[in-house]
């Protein structure tokens, strides 16, 4: 699985119109792949089967918090970035929230489009330079080990 | 002889001292409706922050496909009419939206009107299920995520009474309800109309009421909730309200674990005071 080669974003909130008008600007605005969901399972489900780059997520859910959406993120694609968008009122939950989830960046709703894009635009930057930065680290690894047998054989070849 | 210093005796003084009381118990009354609104505040913010976001959104949105639309019009060529057809579609799409968060505002803005005072000394007619249905509004931002509200409205003729403070009364009850219900629950709003009367029954799923405290619970100044939760006035306000503005009665029954059933009975027509 790999993301769109301009960006994946995944956005959840229970408001339909969020969705609608996120996604609305952001064909507009840019090239990136958008996928919304109403229902905070079925974006846990998205996450289990599509690489994204960054995850928007409100806060204030059924059955499921932005919070534990955005955690369920993190373990399953450690590298995405997590945004929280927030229209509660309730400022020290969501201080709670950056730290508890490691959270990328938290948007105020309502929400300034041009810097909703800049968040995003730098979120999937980040996200592709941690997963390139994984892959190479891998790339070393196996360089690594293999340069490690190499020695083995020659020491057992003139030992 | 029994006389006692200190003690009104003139009828005079004792009427400019139950008026002095009435006076504090309706500032009373107005200021816990304020305290109940101003509980509520977080949510309702919530609950008009997402439509309005929407709508900034999509008037830019919206400007940007109506240039893309001008320019297409003014160029005439067939490239940018394709361009120009998408733009009308996604101006289309985010019109819709843009009514519907209109009119998520405006029901919020709705509810909150009905607790302008108006006039608090004048009885009207009022639809009362009209009246449920927006106070009910006011607390959908802080119920909708984990409690379903069912409403079960029979036809009940308009209701004389003082509106505000009928919804201030279902205010309480329904945010009292909410807080009973840990976790995901249920509350049901029911109506009907008993001869003369009309009886409003909101019933909860919550963790009801334990025994010891049913007699303390229209008590001013009681309260099981948590410092800054609740001032526990709430109820005894209500009580007064419905039983000694509107002469109907307030009661309850209970099961820890089970959930509570709050009863507003009042009259459909209040009785003309009697002359003297």
């Amino acid at each position: 699985m790999g993301t769109n080669k301009n960006g994946t974003v995944l956005i959840v909130d229970d408001e339909e119109m969020v969705i609608t008008s996120v996604r609305a600007y952001l064909q507009l605005e840019t090239d990136y792949e958008v996928h919304g969901f109403t229902a905070p399972e079925e974006a846990v489900k998205h996450l289990e089967n599509h690489l994204i780059d960054i995850a928007v997520s409100d806060y204030l859910m059924p059955r499921m918090s932005g919070i534990q959406l955005l955690t369920r993120a993190r373990q399953l694609q450690p590298e995405a970035s997590r945004v929280l968008l927030t229209g509660h009122a309730d400022k020290q939950s969501a201080i709670q929230a950056i730290n508890e989830v490691g959270l990328y960046q938290y948007i105020e709703k309502p929400w300034e489009n041009a810097q909703l894009l800049l968040i995003i635009q730098h979120g999937i930057e980040r996200a592709r330079l941690l997963r390139e930065l994984r892959e190479k680290v891998a790339e070393l690894d196996t360089a690594h080990s293999s340069l490690k047998n190499v020695q083995k054989r020659l020491l057992q070849a003139f030992l | 002889m029994n006389q006692q210093p200190d003690m009104p005796v003139n009828s005079g003084e004792r009427a400019a001292l139950r008026a002095q009381v009435d006076s504090l118990t309706a500032q009373l009354t107005e200021e816990h409706k304020m305290a109940s609104i101003g509980r509520l505040l977080a949510s309702i913010v919530h609950e008009i922050n997402s439509p309005i976001g929407s709508i900034l959104s999509n008037n830019q949105v919206i400007i940007r496909s109506l240039e893309v639309i001008q320019q297409a019009v003014v160029s005439g060529e067939h490239a940018g009419l394709e361009k120009a057809r998408r733009a009308v579609e996604t101006c289309l799409s985010l019109a819709g939206v843009d009514k519907i968060a209109c009119e998520r505002i405006s029901e919020v803005v709705r509810g909150l009107k009905t607790f302008a005072r108006v006039d608090s000394s004048e009885l009207r007619k009022v639809n009362v299920n009209e009246q449920l249905q927006n106070t009910l509004k006011l607390t959908h931002g802080e119920f909708h995520r984990r409690i379903v509200v069912e409403t079960d409205f029979g036809e009940l003729p308009p209701v004389e009474c003082h509106q505000h403070l009928l919804n201030q009364v279902f205010l309480n009850i329904l945010v009292n309800a909410g807080q009973a219900i840990e976790g995901e629950g249920t509350i049901t709003v029911r109506t009907r109309r008993e001869n003369g009367w009309a009886h409003i029954s909101i019933s909860d799923t919550g963790h009801g009421i334990k025994p010891e405290d049913r007699p303390k619970i229209f008590a001013g100044g009681f309260t099981t909730k948590a410092v800054g939760v609740g001032t526990g006035l709430g109820l005894s306000i209500s009580k007064k309200i419905i039983e000694e503005t509107h002469g109907g009665s307030l009661d309850f029954d209970s099961e820890p674990g089970v959930g509570t059933t709050f009863h507003v009975r009042i009259p459909l027509e209040q009785r003309k005071p009697a002359a003297g």
